[in-house]
């Protein structure tokens, strides 16, 4: 009869709260005490997790049960952003929403797809600048609207085949892109036909994930907006200078023989298979981010490798160190049938330390808590503390993130296909039509 | 001179008229419900799937919409953006054109010339017949996923054309490439197209090409005067739904796109896939700009029934209906 | 045939055909036959492709072999373990089993009233109904999906089957065509015996239409059995509710590493239902395509 009462007060309270107007961001939301008896509830949650990395999550996620008895969780893998989106447009979303896409975070809060996290956070007395460094705020947070947080993060970096290097008598990775690009030559192998058989770094965007112009742009510190949020891809020169780069890489193999090899490995798809490149031994260096530790180990993968930071721009050695940071985002979506019950599992999602660190080990994510960056384990492990050190370096950062999600990184891929393929002539004139058709595409909204 | 016994059957008669009148007019009024009775599931379908939703999608093109919140009112823009500002919307209007101008007339001539194979065949029609026929019955889907398979850089294909010394096109990868190796997809499918053909082949009257031959005329004569004519019909119809189906090519675009990797944009590579409909999806169904899918396609409605205006308008010129029907 | 050639055959006939003439009548056919042959090759060369395929083992599937060692027949298996493959089929044959019913329901007294009967608004009707054959389904799907939202039936098949329980204009136009060869005395003489329409309907009309029916059901049952891009929208969210051509094409995208061997199995297994049918009813079609070509 009191669980009931509870609920009652609970929804009711959730009723005063969502129909006294709209904007009240500053207002208390009801919340779940979480010591109290609740009925049996069971929450789903949406994520786009797929094979190991599901496995691992849903295990995780079994501690939500032991901490709080009454909830079950289901977790559905293999859900991306347009499914969930789908979902909340349709009336049907998950409790708990969870995307690999923090690009598409500025929309959900402008929409409000993603519920405005700010009155629970204050509900539970979650401090947020105690719990959470800094720089995610970046990238789950729009114009005041805090409509999701970071569950674990990501951070990328340069892998290595040692035996490869050392095979060509390199010691050392490269630091400078300049460098990576003389080794790439070095450690690239043919086969008699003249295709070919070892690649020293896969410059080809629209290859694997990792890899991508904007992924890239981290070692030259190219910026993509200003305050006003108009692009600079042609103000800023290093986009220039990293496209140059970039196409020099790839003309110096030559792209015929780049994209043969690449379907040969089994194209982008391959990318999280047990086939993939690197772990292959068919790739000598790459660019990927922290988790590709965990599936190397989860795919048995004979290679020996070391991890550092990737190279950047030799003209500013400064940045070393840094790269893309931010990752993995989860939210309540808009229209969830038990929101107080759903930000109790959020919460425990992205502050519970054992949570964290639990499927931070197995998935081999960077932990997105003060707390849990102290982990032991992972600071201790060689081969991934490079990725740490990569997320506290204070110029480490997500790519802005606009109302318009991935458009601009869609466009951007677009151009880069036709840039690395020689079909844009005039890089500058390319890059400002790119500029052109993401500012049209903003005034859309 | 009408007398007593004749006004009262006059009456009578003038009675009974009205009478079959009255009758009659109740009994049109009769069928007339019984009619339409028989075409209620018509009505409330056309009332409420064609009717309503077209009313409904022409307000919505003039709105901002995102099912979320409430529709907002925003004119004109959305057809301004469309054709001032859209980075896209011209590259979809070109990729279109290409697979009317291109694929629509292969594919007619495939058809013809599939069943102008047949028509020579004596022994066996059945078998050719139903081997030709096969490949449509495959889904799209599947077939797109068969094809995407057969035509990888690394696939048979290529290593067939290896073998042979001849260049290995990079296919679904090579923007050059996708659309003709859509083509393929689409030749493949031609049996329903080729039996259209075929019965209308072996329509035509054996004493025209006798008479063509008396004359003197050559096989390639006789087929453009003799055999042209007379399944200008049936070419008619197939360019005419070959175009509306190009207007609205989507799913083996889409399904070859995302199937070498999910994230890919609807059109990868560089935008050579993005047909017309496939950027409405995109802008409508991943980016949820409802209204301007919505704008998007009442021009694309318009455009279509000006093409098939068009369309018919020119047939006159070049159609020829042996019944002389129209 | 006419008089003249059947006396110009029986003349022929009766004439010895030369050798050359005999000669060239065997390279013609032989000829024939081998672009015949050729073509056929071609049309039934990427079944090959896909079934030997479905025989691999992964890591086969993209090297240079083009014939699979060992075969691998468990991969069938397999699709029915990785995925609910029972599941999806039972939604595909649904939707088609459900629309096709549907449509016969609706469509045959439409296409009665717009064939048999007299009434004002007919020629009207008839090019209302043929307008939305011209009608791009992209106009309606918009407002439609927003309907369908607020009806809640979004993640389920009901947006797909119940809008064709109240018609469906291209076999509201085949079966009116068909209706209209069927000669009128047989429904006066049924009036003048007193039956009502329905009555002229379900026992004169029906039983002699019975070939268009069944082209029309057939035709029904394929195009849901290949609809991809409707299945998509309105039950793309909910994978209980995915058809096989949805599951299909969301499964190469699902185990983020495209498994070829199986993706092929998994097609193989889709496209079989229907090739079956397609052999057990190859003149049904055969006729009823012709039916909607040759007629205009």
């Amino acid at each position: 009869m009191r669980r009931r009462l509870i609920g009652l007060l609970a929804l009711a309270l959730l009723a005063a709260a969502c129909t006294a107007g709209g904007g009240g961001s500053d207002k208390p939301a009801a919340t779940v005490d979480p010591n109290a008896n609740h009925a049996p509830l069971t929450l789903t949650v949406w994520s786009d997790f797929s094979a190991r990395e599901l496995g691992v999550v849903t295990a995780g996620l079994k501690m939500a049960t032991q901490k709080y008895p009454w909830m079950t969780v289901k977790h559905v893998g293999s859900k991306n952003d347009q499914d969930i989106q789908r979902a909340v447009n349709g009336g049907t979303p998950p409790d708990v929403a969870i995307s690999f896409t923090p690009d598409n975070a500025a929309r959900y809060c402008d929409t409000g797809a993603w519920q405005d996290l700010n009155p629970y956070l204050q509900s539970s007395k979650v401090d947020k600048a105690k719990v959470w460094p800094e720089g995610v705020f970046s990238y789950t947070s729009f114009e005041g609207k805090q409509c999701a947080l970071p569950m674990l993060t990501d951070a990328y970096g340069l892998y290595y085949n040692t035996d490869l290097l050392k095979k060509h008598g390199i010691s050392a990775p490269p630091k400078t892109t300049a460098e990576l690009a003389d080794m790439a030559k070095k450690l690239t192998e043919y086969n008699p036909d003249g295709s070919i058989k070892v690649a020293g770094f896969m410059p080809l965007v629209g290859f694997y994930g990792s890899t991508t112009a904007n992924t890239l742009s981290h070692a030259y510190g190219a910026k993509w907006y200003d305050e006003n949020l108009k692009p600079t891809l042609t103000s800023d020169p290093n986009w220039t200078k990293m496209f140059t780069w970039q196409k020099a890489m790839v003309d110096a193999v030559g792209y015929d023989k780049l994209q043969r090899f690449a379907a040969k490995l089994g194209g982008a798809n391959s990318e999280f298979s047990a086939q993939n490149g690197f772990e292959t031994g068919k790739i000598a260096m790459m660019m990927d981010g922290e988790w590709r530790n965990a599936f190397i180990e989860g795919d048995k993968s004979k290679v020996n490798y070391a991890t550092a930071p990737f190279p950047v721009d030799p003209d500013q050695p400064g940045l070393y160190g840094s790269g893309q940071i931010g990752g993995t985002i989860g939210g309540v979506p808009k229209g969830v049938k038990h929101p107080a019950e759903s930000w109790l599992l959020l919460q425990f999602m992205t502050t519970d330390n054992t949570y964290l660190t639990t499927i931070a080990h197995g998935l081999k994510n960077v932990p997105s808590t003060f707390e849990s960056l102290k982990d032991q384990q992972l600071q201790n492990d060689p081969r991934f503390k490079p990725f740490l050190d990569v997320f506290a370096n204070q110029q480490s950062t997500f790519k802005p993130i606009t109302p318009i999600g991935q458009t601009d990184t869609d466009l951007m891929n677009t151009f880069t296909q036709k840039w690395q393929a020689g079909k844009v002539p005039d890089l500058q004139a390319g890059l400002k039509q790119v500029e052109d058709q993401i500012a049209k595409q903003l005034q859309l909204g | 001179m009408a007398t007593t016994a004749e006004r009262p059957a006059a009456a009578l008669e003038q009675a009974s008229t009205a009478a079959r009148r009255r009758r009659r007019r109740r009994a049109a009024r009769h069928r007339q419900l019984v009619a339409l009775a028989f075409m209620s599931p018509w009505i409330i379908g056309f009332c409420a799937f064609y009717v309503y939703p077209m009313i409904s999608s022409l307000y919505f093109s003039f709105t901002k919409y995102d099912i979320l919140s409430q529709p907002k009112w925003v004119g004109l823009a959305n057809y301004r953006f469309m054709f001032t500002s859209d980075p896209l919307f011209w590259v979809a209007i070109r990729n279109t054109l290409w697979i009317i101008a291109i694929m629509v007339p292969l594919q007619v001539l495939f058809g013809i010339v599939t069943a102008t194979v047949l028509t020579r065949i004596k022994r066996g029609l059945p078998f050719y017949r139903t081997v030709f026929f096969l490949p449509t019955m495959v889904p799209l889907v599947a077939a797109a996923l068969g094809f995407i398979y057969i035509l990888n850089p690394a696939g048979p294909v290529n290593r067939v054309l290896g073998v042979l010394h001849l260049p290995e096109p990079l296919w679904f990868v090579d923007p050059r490439w996708t659309k003709p190796g859509l083509t393929l997809i689409g030749l493949w499918g031609i049996g329903q197209v080729m039996i259209i053909f075929l019965a209308s082949l072996l329509d035509v009257p054996r004493q025209l090409y006798e008479a063509a031959e008396l004359e003197g005329a050559r096989p390639w004569q006789q087929f453009r005067y003799v055999t042209l004519p007379m399944i200008s019909p049936v070419i008619f119809f197939s360019v005419l739904i070959g175009m509306i189906q190009g207007f609205q090519y989507f799913t083996q675009a889409f399904v070859v796109s995302k199937a070498g990797d999910r994230t890919n944009e609807v059109g990868y590579p560089q935008d050579s896939l993005l047909f017309y409909t496939s950027r409405l999806y995109q802008q409508g169904f991943e980016g949820f700009h409802m209204g301007y899918a919505a704008a998007m396609s009442w021009v694309m409605f318009v455009v279509i029934m000006a093409c098939t205006v068009g369309l018919i308008r020119t047939s006159r010129r070049w159609v020829h209906y042996q019944g002389g029907f129209r | 045939m006419s008089a003249t050639t059947a006396a110009g055959a029986a003349a022929r006939a009766r004439r010895p055909v030369p050798p050359e003439i005999r000669r060239r009548r065997l390279l013609l056919s032989v000829a024939n036959h081998s672009v015949a042959i050729a073509l056929s090759i071609a049309f039934l060369l990427p079944f090959l492709f896909i079934l030997a395929t479905s025989l691999m083992t992964n890591q086969q599937a993209l090297s240079p072999n083009i014939w699979p060692h060992p075969f691998v027949w468990s991969n069938y298996k397999t699709v029915f373990e990785s995925f609910p493959f029972v599941r999806y089929t039972l939604n595909t044959v649904t939707y088609a089993g459900l629309a096709t019913v549907g449509v016969l329901l609706s469509c045959v007294p439409v296409a009665y009233a717009l064939s048999r009967l007299q009434w004002r608004g007919r020629q009207a009707a008839f090019i209302l109904v043929l307008s939305t054959l011209m009608l791009p389904p992209q106009v309606t799907i918009v407002p439609l999906y927003v309907i369908f939202v607020r009806l809640g039936w979004i993640g389920s098949l009901k947006p797909l089957i119940i809008p064709l329980f109240f018609g469906d204009a291209f076999t509201i136009f085949l079966l009116r065509q068909f209706f209209m060869t069927i000669p009128q005395e047989l429904s006066d003489a049924a009036r003048v015996d007193g039956a009502s329409e329905l009555q002229i309907l379900l026992r004169v009309i029906v039983p002699l239409a019975k070939p268009a029916l069944a082209a029309v059901a057939l035709f029904q049952f394929l195009y849901s059995w290949n609809d991809f891009f409707s299945p998509l929208l309105y039950a793309g969210n909910n994978p209980d509710s995915w058809t096989l051509a949805v599951a299909l094409q969301q499964f190469t995208t699902l185990s983020r590493g495209v498994l070829w061997n199986l993706q092929m199995a998994a097609s193989l297994l889709f496209m079989l239902p229907v090739i079956v049918i397609f052999f057990f009813a190859q003149k049904v079609f055969v006729e009823g395509v012709t039916l909607t070509g040759v007629k205009g």
